[in-house]
């Protein structure tokens, strides 16, 4: 038997595992969501239920996303790659299965935290002390398994994939230490202004070190398989490898642009934001390159389609987040749905995407048999794509209309009976998504546990 | 360069080590914790304030974070670093749903946001925050006591001004209608009162004025004006029942004056900055011609007639 099919046989638990985390969050979190804007379209609905009030499913919502549905999403795809491009078995299943079963925990147990009113009240920081610690082991528990698979492999190289997937997950346990100041239990917080300049710090590591390597990852592993491309340059990828690492953890302050925090923190944030180009252009030719006359491929695998989708949405993401970081563009643009929308194409367009990409690209082959329904996971794709491109545009153009009016010296009071219809149509957009949502997760767990599809 | 799991490893932990000691550790180490000069300690029932601030997510739709080309609500003051440095976390907040909150001490008195925090569109019409009736009296008590320092010391110099006045009023108002007329009009320095409404009432002015009404004044002074809004039961002294005023000699200048500056110490609130002239003239008219039912539009003295003019 190949590493690869032995690998099959013994069932690929934890990748399975991972995989059905991601979908079930994915729903749980859409749900969140719909709640959320629906607060916005119609305040007095569901007004005296304390759990799930704007201010605690907001970030249940937030959270859900990112450490429920994309991070494993794009962890499972991890499990299932590691091995295979090491040519070895996994460390352990078993402590994989475990780490599955408690980060599930983990993220449960930081909702109904937040939802008692628990949140420590910092942006991607809420969750309470002892989540936080919980959160730690579980990405301790993956490196563990991560890292010894490094250890007993019989390939010599080391794909870009993996240097990404290990450098994420070990840098994001040290940056959600740091940045959840989890040795102040008591708040979780610093005091003052170093507070904001640390939590942003970590805050854009989340999307910088976390959903981006972990992403790219599962861009340069499905996408010259799924072309049968060699991939387009090895000195690219080094490239990007090391400027990501070096740029990213420069730009948390482009956050703190109308802070009163040191002008030289503010300079270097903008000038690194800028030069996100480098890293992020030089991912994009290398991996468009590497495609290049194969879209055909790219199509006809419903993986490789939502993955190359996901980096269409990583340019667009990257070119209006380095303008967004200039001061005379962020006068506009800041504290309103602009950035929401830069969120949302950032954490659903370009990692959720991708993250949902890795999913069906693994599930045939950690399954052994074909999707349940190629059909539903279409339409799911068109369902969120439809629905994270209007989110996209109505949430820049209320955005704008927001920020021209405010700064032009309207109060905020009088813009607001003018963005009811585009919250109104963000719900209605978002109910595509969460749509979408289900519909993953039905035939996720279908390919999973009741795939009639005969083996392959 | 050839990429070994220790080359990986050891590469980004440095990397990561010197950044975060630079762009982090650094400026914490060097932060200037001055105190500004609005900053002192919050109380106790401040603090316990905030914690349910923080706790129901009041920071995803209100910044704490003024900025020098900001109109609105606290503008008068930029932010500054010494502000902070008790903020433990900070509030500073990214998404601005509802108004920036660092100067919302004292600007209105404890009543106006009892009614608030039980529906925020009793006072505001069309606000989009959520009720948080559910918290309780004795927690939105205490959250009312944070609100009302925000701002610090400038919010302390604010709220003697409204607890001054607070009493001024309710004084007015227990002495019966016709004594309260006479104090609100007198509270209106002497050039104002003279002043009719220069502009002549039309339907159409009057529609447009039916409209301000319903955005900004219904739940306090009620959909025919006789102070029975829904946020009637939580303000004292209750919102102006309009129909009191009628023979009373109440001129459009009278009006103009008390929406544009408020009357402090009571819920009613200032229009300056959400209402510009021609708003102000028209809701006060609409309301002097359907509730009060006696307006002054377009009397004697009345200069050049205005170029728009039919
Ligand atoms: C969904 C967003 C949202 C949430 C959550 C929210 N607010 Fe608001 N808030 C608004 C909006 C919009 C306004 C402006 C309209 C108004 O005055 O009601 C506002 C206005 C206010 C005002 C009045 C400002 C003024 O005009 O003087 C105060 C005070 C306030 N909010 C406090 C709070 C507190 C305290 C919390 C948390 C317990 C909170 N808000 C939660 C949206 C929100
Ligand atoms: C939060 C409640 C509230 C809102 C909103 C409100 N008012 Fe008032 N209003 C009051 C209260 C309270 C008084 C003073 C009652 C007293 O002292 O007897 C008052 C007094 C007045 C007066 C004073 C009359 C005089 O004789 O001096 C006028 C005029 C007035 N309101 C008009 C308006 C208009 C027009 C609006 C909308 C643009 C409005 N109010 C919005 C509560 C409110
Ligand atoms: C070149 C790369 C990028 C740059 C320069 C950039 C820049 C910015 C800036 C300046 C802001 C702050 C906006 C403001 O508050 O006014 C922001 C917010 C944000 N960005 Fe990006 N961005 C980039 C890529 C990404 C990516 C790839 C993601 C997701 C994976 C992402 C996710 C977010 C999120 C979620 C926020 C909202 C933070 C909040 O809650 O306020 N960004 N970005
Ligand atoms: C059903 C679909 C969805 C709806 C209706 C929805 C709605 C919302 C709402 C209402 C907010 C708060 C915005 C505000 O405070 O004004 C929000 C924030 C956010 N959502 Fe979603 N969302 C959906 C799906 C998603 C998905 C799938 C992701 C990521 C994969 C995501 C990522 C985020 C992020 C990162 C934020 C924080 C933005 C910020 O802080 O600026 N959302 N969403």
């Amino acid at each position: 038997m190949s590493p690869a099919e032995e690998s099959t046989a013994h069932g690929n638990q934890t990748a399975k595992a991972f995989t059905l985390t991601s979908a079930m969050w994915f729903a749980f979190a859409t749900t969140f969501g719909m709640i959320a804007a629906g607060y916005l379209v119609a305040p007095d609905f569901m007004a005296n239920v304390e759990y799930i009030h704007f201010g605690r499913v907001r970030p249940m919502h937030v959270n859900a996303v990112l450490f429920g549905f994309v991070t494993p999403g794009l962890i499972a795809a991890a499990f299932y790659y590691i091995p295979r491009l090491l040519r070895t078995r996994l460390y352990s299943e078993r402590l994989g299965v475990f780490s599955a079963v408690f980060w599930n925990i983990s993220v449960a147990a930081g909702m109904a935290g937040v939802a008692l009113g628990y949140s420590q009240g910092r942006e991607y920081a809420e969750l309470p002390w002892l989540v936080d610690i919980m959160i730690v082991i579980s990405f301790g528990l993956v490196i563990v398994n991560f890292l010894m698979t490094i250890r007993r492999r019989t390939e010599p190289i080391l794909y870009v994939s993996i240097w990404y997937a290990a450098a994420a997950v070990v840098l994001t346990a040290c940056t959600y230490l740091l940045g959840n100041v989890v040795w102040k239990p008591d708040t979780g917080a610093l005091a003052g202004i170093p507070d904001a300049i640390l939590l942003w710090f970590y805050g854009h590591n989340v999307f910088g070190l976390l959903l981006s390597p972990m992403a790219l990852a599962v861009a340069y592993y499905v996408l010259p398989i799924a072309t049968r491309s060699p991939l387009y340059s090895h000195t690219l990828s080094l490239i990007g490898f090391w400027s990501l690492i070096i740029v990213y953890t420069h730009i948390g302050t482009h956050h703190l642009l109308q802070v009163p925090v040191p002008t030289w923190l503010k300079t270097i944030s903008i000038v690194d934001s800028v030069a996100m180009v480098i890293p992020v252009m030089v991912f994009l030719i290398n991996i468009w390159y590497t495609v290049k006359g194969k879209l055909g491929d790219v199509h006809a695998d419903i993986g490789a389609k939502f993955i190359f989708t996901g980096t269409i949405y990583y340019f667009f993401v990257n070119i209006q987040g380095s303008m967004m970081a200039l001061p005379d563009v962020q006068r506009i643009t800041h504290f309103n749905n602009w950035v929401v929308g830069h969120a949302h194409m950032g954490v659903l367009g370009f990692a959720g995407v991708t993250a949902l990409g890795g999913l069906y690209f693994i599930l045939p082959r950690i399954t052994g048999r074909p999707l349940h329904s190629r059909f539903l996971a279409d339409f799911q794709y068109w369902l969120v794509l439809i629905g994270i491109t209007g989110f996209s545009i109505v949430l820049t153009i209320v955005g704008l209309i927001q920020g021209q009016a405010w700064y032009n010296g309207e109060t905020l009071y009088r813009t607001l009976p003018g963005l009811q219809p585009y919250f109104i149509t963000r719900l209605s957009l978002g109910l595509l998504i969460m749509v979408g949502a289900y519909t993953g997760l039905y035939n996720v767990a279908r390919s999973l546990y009741f795939n009639r599809g005969a083996a392959a | 360069m050839r990429m070994t799991p220790a080359v990986i490893l050891v590469g980004v932990l440095s990397l990561l080590a010197a950044i975060a000691l630079t762009m982090v550790y650094w400026p914490y180490a060097q932060q200037d914790r001055t105190p500004s000069e609005i900053f002192r300690a919050r109380t106790a029932e401040e603090e316990a304030g905030r914690l349910i601030y923080i706790q129901n997510g009041c920071v995803y739709c209100h910044s704490q974070s003024i900025r020098a080309f900001d109109w609105d609500m606290g503008s008068e003051r930029i932010a500054q670093s010494g502000d902070y440095i008790a903020d433990e976390p900070i509030q500073l907040g990214s998404q601005r749903t509802g108004p920036d909150l660092s100067q919302a001490g004292g600007e209105h008195p404890d009543d106006w946001h009892i009614a608030h925090f039980i529906n925020p569109r009793y006072t505001r019409p069309s606000s989009l925050m959520p009720p948080f009736e559910w918290l309780g009296t004795e927690r939105i008590d205490t959250l009312t006591r944070y609100v009302q320092s925000l701002g610090l010391k400038a919010a302390d110099r604010r709220m003697e001004r409204q607890k001054h006045w607070k009493a001024e009023s309710i004084k007015a108002y227990e002495a019966g209608v016709e004594a309260n007329a006479r104090w609100l009009a007198e509270q209106v320095p002497e050039g104002w009162r003279s002043i009719p409404n220069p502009y002549p009432t039309s339907a159409a002015a009057l529609q447009r004025g039916h409209r301000i009404y319903q955005y900004y004044c219904i739940g306090c002074h009620g959909p025919i004006g006789d102070g029975m809004g829904p946020a009637q039961p939580w303000i004292y002294p209750p919102p102006l029942n309009f129909t009191t005023l009628t023979g009373r000699e109440i001129s459009g200048g009278i009006i103009y004056y008390q929406l544009m500056n408020g009357i402090t110490g009571t819920a009613m609130p200032y229009f300056k900055r959400d209402l510009e002239s021609q708003k102000i003239w028209e809701v006060g008219d609409y309301i002097a011609h359907y509730f009060i039912n006696q307006s002054d539009a377009n009397h004697e003295p009345r200069g050049i007639d205005a170029a728009w003019e039919p």
